[in-house]
């Protein structure tokens, strides 16, 4: 079966390129598109209790040693990598040579950690939630402690921010006049907007007319034309936004600059946004010492494509003792088929230029995710998919971060999933006891946390990534709350 | 914060009948809105403009001597920021019906005593730390800058005082969340506040459910139904937000919002006083409430001074802030009173034009009389009445200003301003567009007045402006004005 899916890839990029009579890149034998038999019928592993998925294949010290631990640039054991058309080598070669040059560049360093400190408001506190510290107590008053990472007091509200501006940054370094972006539900959108009119470059940002009209998305999009970038609405939803999106970067590739929002996408991608959004992470381990002298002992983060995860991870995945958790959409429920659960029923496939965890049927046609939790923000060129229309909420990503995918095959990291219904509990919850109103998705690692502090021992230090601020998602809990359950 | 209807002003007057002297007419005191006779009829005290140089007002049972108006050049190190009876020269003080009295007391001495208490500071600062995420930055506005240098390249440097990344996106939470903590401290176990918008409810609502304190919002029963979102909100956060009982009576008069809300409240707190603190947002309100609300929004003004000498090694030249009570301006101010190379910008809101009748421009338009407990500024008309204000910012929408400021416009220390809606939604958008941050409406009025600042300052002047919210409640507001 695997010609017939390299086929249907082919067929694929070749539609969406055509008039350009750009030559394919031939798929290589070592590409493995998985039949995904198995997909919506639900694998051996039961979600009904929260056994570790991947505990099964300790992490060893030899492994991290090892080269299939990221020595091949863009390449995490098997998944990442560069699957596109030939004209975007070149130009993802030179965005690669500017990053690996920007890494070690102490001016543009100094500048950057400026932005991040008086614009987007860095350093975020790593704030003691006493209230949820105590609610999470048992009889005998012993339970975790929990820290919650406040990317919500970022400038925009989340820690899409944090590449955004360091991207922008590196546009303009370039000599590129606009900025490119696709967005599902507006965050990433909003942010890259941001970023622009702080560097007075030009930004335009696709999204698919099915999210413009989701009441919860409109006043993204209002924000977005208020910061003067062009909103360019595309019939469908990302996945037609990142098609229209990469056409018009493609078209225009001296002058504009394409902002990948999330650790997804053909290499420099994946590693670009990661090593930006790693201070998160970095910040931590410092407030950490500060606070109670040593290391937090679980992390845990929300997963859609795994920006904010991976932010909040990378500085910790050496130290093995610390234990790193992904909570995913389940949406409706992991049988439901309407979820966002990549992770747990997805297969490996490539996607939007590389290997990964993919939500996908029978046929390699990659299944329309649902989760009332904003949908995460990336942007590529996409393999046509047959698309679930789910309900009024927002979509999910249905893939993940490649490097995510090997951090799960590899079993250093633990995947678990959370329903809307149990987000929203966390949601509100969080209000109560904090005065915090954390994002949705955000809300998804909170939502664990029922689960995972009565296994904890006492004084267990666990810090939860509040990776945005869910002010506005009062009205999607409010409409949740309306409907018939 | 509410004006108070006429039948307020015969309540104050029969409280307090024995000792009224009935001088001065202008009163309009901080109490219930229980309707009874008019014990005197005002339109025989019309006092003329209030450039009167001392007002008697005997409330109190001894007399109170008038403070001696300072001269325009005396040193502002020496002004009593208040003094005892918490008077700012002649304005301030504390007109409220005799129940409240006590608890003012109480809470005048339990401030002075914390304002010392290491451990309570200490607490404080944590929460300002980890909660609300202080200390918020002095940003550098480079395109901002750009945008207002002269044909020769001079022009003035513009900071911004990042106060919209507080946690809650505003400044209000600093003094919300030290509030709470005195309230505890004290023993309070209940809550109180008013609103008009939601935005000081919110808050408030946001610090209850951080000290798991018992929260109660009033809320006029017409806001209630146009801020559906932000009742949601404040229920989600544990509060409980009640209408204003006279409903019907507000129906027949026409509103049924601050008004009443702030009424209910007061009797709320008059019924309860042992158990509730009453959460003021603002410098406004019956001493101690204008000196403890700008304690705790000092730490903006103290930030300013410790960034400013970092950056480059001086002190701000301006300071421009929006007032609408005046919270945020003062906050920022207070640390630079006494340095009178330091100049102060207070910009208020004139709605539709000052000369309209539809702006909230009290110290520019206003006279003094007492509001909510205060003497102060205020918009009234020739029967003492409160005229209803008009902006486009529900911020700047009050008919009064915290008594500090009227002071220090009368002492010449601070110039006040005012910017029309349409120039600070020009503001608004131009902010936006030129460094990505979106700001509150009420915050574009200070910015709107860099446009008539910024070409009459000398090269490299220092310019530092509060940036008092976010922007992202107006979105809609600001869309449907601007059009775009």
């Amino acid at each position: 079966m695997l010609g017939a899916h390299n086929q249907i890839a082919c067929n694929n990029i070749q539609t969406l390129f055509l008039q350009r009579k750009i030559s394919i890149r031939p798929f290589t034998s070592k590409t493995r598109i998985c039949t995904a038999a198995s997909v919506i019928s639900g694998s051996s592993v039961t979600h009904k209790t929260w056994s570790p998925l991947s505990m099964e294949k300790p992490l060893s010290k030899a492994l991290l040693e090892t080269d299939a631990w990221k020595v091949i640039p863009g390449k995490f054991g098997r998944f990442g990598g560069k699957y596109v058309p030939e004209t975007l080598i070149t130009s993802l070669k030179q965005l690669e040579n500017e990053f690996n040059f920007v890494l070690q560049d102490t001016a543009f360093q100094g500048e950057l950690s400026t932005a991040l400190r008086e614009y987007v408001g860095r350093e975020t506190p790593l704030y003691f939630a006493e209230r949820l510290t105590n609610h999470y107590k048992d009889e005998n008053g012993e339970g975790p402690e929990i820290y919650l990472k406040r990317e919500d007091l970022n400038h925009m509200g989340a820690h899409k921010i944090n590449n955004a501006i360091a991207q922008v940054m590196i546009a303009k370094r370039m000599g590129r006049k606009s900025v490119v972006a696709a967005t599902g539900a507006g965050q990433h959108g909003v942010a890259t907007a941001a970023a622009c009119a702080k560097l007075g470059l030009e930004c335009t940002v696709y999204m698919g007319t099915d999210d413009t009209e989701k009441q919860s998305s409109k006043s993204n999009v209002l924000l977005m034309n208020l910061l003067g970038a062009q909103v360019k609405g595309v019939n469908g939803s990302f996945k037609d936004a990142s098609s229209e999106a990469i056409r018009g970067w493609v078209g225009d590739l001296e002058r504009s600059y394409y902002l990948c929002g999330t650790v997804v996408g053909p290499h420099p991608c994946p590693s670009m946004v990661r090593e930006f959004q790693s201070v998160i992470g970095k910040e931590t381990r410092r407030q950490a010492m500060e606070k109670w002298g040593g290391k937090p002992e679980v992390l845990i983060a929300c997963v859609g494509s795994g920006s904010n995860a991976l932010g909040l991870f990378n500085e910790f995945i050496k130290d093995e003792e610390v234990r790193l958790i992904g909570v995913e959409a389940a949406g409706f429920g992991l049988d439901s088929g309407r979820h966002s659960a990549t992770l747990s029923r997805g297969e490996v496939g490539v996607y939007h230029g590389a290997m990964t965890y993919l939500l996908q049927d029978e046929e390699g046609q990659i299944l329309g995710p649902h989760s009332i939790g904003v949908g995460k923000i990336f942007a590529y060129f996409v393999l046509k998919q047959k698309h679930i229309k789910s309900c009024t909420y927002r979509l999910e990503y249905p893939g993940v971060g490649p490097e995510i995918s090997f951090l799960k095959d590899s079993g250093r990291a633990e995947f678990y999933t959370a329903t809307d219904h149990e987000a929203v509990d966390a949601y509100k919850r969080l209000c109560r006891l904090e005065g915090i109103f954390p994002a949705l998705e955000a809300s998804h690692a909170l939502a664990f946390l029922d689960k995972l502090c009565p296994t904890l021992p006492n004084g267990a230090k666990v810090v939860v990534n509040c990776s945005g601020h869910g002010y506005k998602d009062a009205a999607t809990v409010f409409n949740y709350q309306q409907q018939p359950q | 914060m509410a004006a108070a209807s006429s039948s307020t002003t015969s309540t104050a007057a029969a409280k307090l009948a024995p000792t009224f002297t009935g001088e001065p007419t202008k009163c309009a005191a901080f109490t219930s809105s229980r309707p009874s006779q008019l014990l005197f009829n005002s339109k025989k005290f019309a006092l003329g403009p209030a450039k009167l140089s001392s007002i008697r007002c005997i409330i109190a049972k001894e007399s109170v001597a008038p403070m001696e108006t300072a001269k325009k050049d005396s040193d502002p190190a020496k002004w009593l920021r208040p003094d005892s009876f918490g008077r700012f020269g002649k304005f301030g003080g504390k007109y409220v019906p005799e129940t409240l009295m006590y608890a003012l007391s109480e809470l005048e001495s339990a401030f002075h005593k914390l304002a010392t208490d290491q451990e309570f500071q200490d607490e404080l600062n944590g929460i300002l730390r980890d909660y609300v995420g202080r200390e918020s930055p002095l940003y550098f506005a480079e395109r901002l800058t750009e945008h207002y240098k002269r044909s020769n390249g001079e022009g003035p440097l513009i900071y911004l005082k990042r106060e919209d990344l507080n946690h809650t996106g505003a400044h209000k939470i600093n003094n919300a969340v030290a509030q709470a903590l005195l309230a505890k401290r004290l023993g309070k176990k209940r809550i109180i506040a008013e609103t008009g918008a939601g935005q000081h409810g919110v808050a408030t609502a946001t610090v209850c459910a951080r000290f798991g304190l018992q929260c109660i919002i009033y809320m006029g029963a017409q806001d209630m139904e146009r801020q559906a979102l932000n009742v949601f909100r404040m229920r989600l956060l544990g509060a409980e937000v009640c209408y204003s009982f006279y409903y019907v009576r507000a129906v027949h008069s026409g509103t049924a919002t601050l008004k009443d809300a702030t009424s209910e409240a007061i009797r709320d707190w008059v019924t309860n006083v042992e158990t509730t603190h009453y959460i003021l947002g603002s410098v406004a309100g019956p001493h101690p409430y204008p000196m403890m609300v700008r304690e705790f929004h000092a730490v903006i003004g103290k930030e300013t001074k410790k960034q400013a000498m970092e950056k480059w090694g001086g002190k701000p030249d301006v300071l421009v802030a929006c007032v609408g009570g005046g919270s945020n301006a003062i906050g920022l101010f207070h640390e630079f009173i006494n340095d009178q190379d330091v100049r102060l910008i207070g910009v208020e809101a004139a709605g539709s034009g000052i000369d309209t009748g539809k702006h909230a421009a009290t110290l520019t338009k206003g006279e003094v009389g007492v509001l909510h407990g205060a003497m102060s500024y205020l918009l009234q008309d020739d029967d003492g009445q409160i005229v209803e204000p008009h902006s486009i910012s529900a911020g700047l929408d009050y008919p009064g200003v915290g008594p500090e400021h009227s002071f220090l416009k009368d002492e010449g220390r601070a110039e006040y301003h005012s910017v029309t809606d349409t120039e600070a939604l020009e503001a608004f958008k131009r902010l936006s567009q030129l460094e990505g941050i979106i700001p509150a409406l009420e915050t574009s009025h200070a910015l709107a007045y860099l446009e008539q600042l910024c070409p009459t300052l000398p090269n490299g002047t220092r310019v530092v402006l509060n940036c008092s919210g976010r922007g992202d409640k107006d979105v809609q507001t600001a869309i449907k004005h601007l059009k775009v």
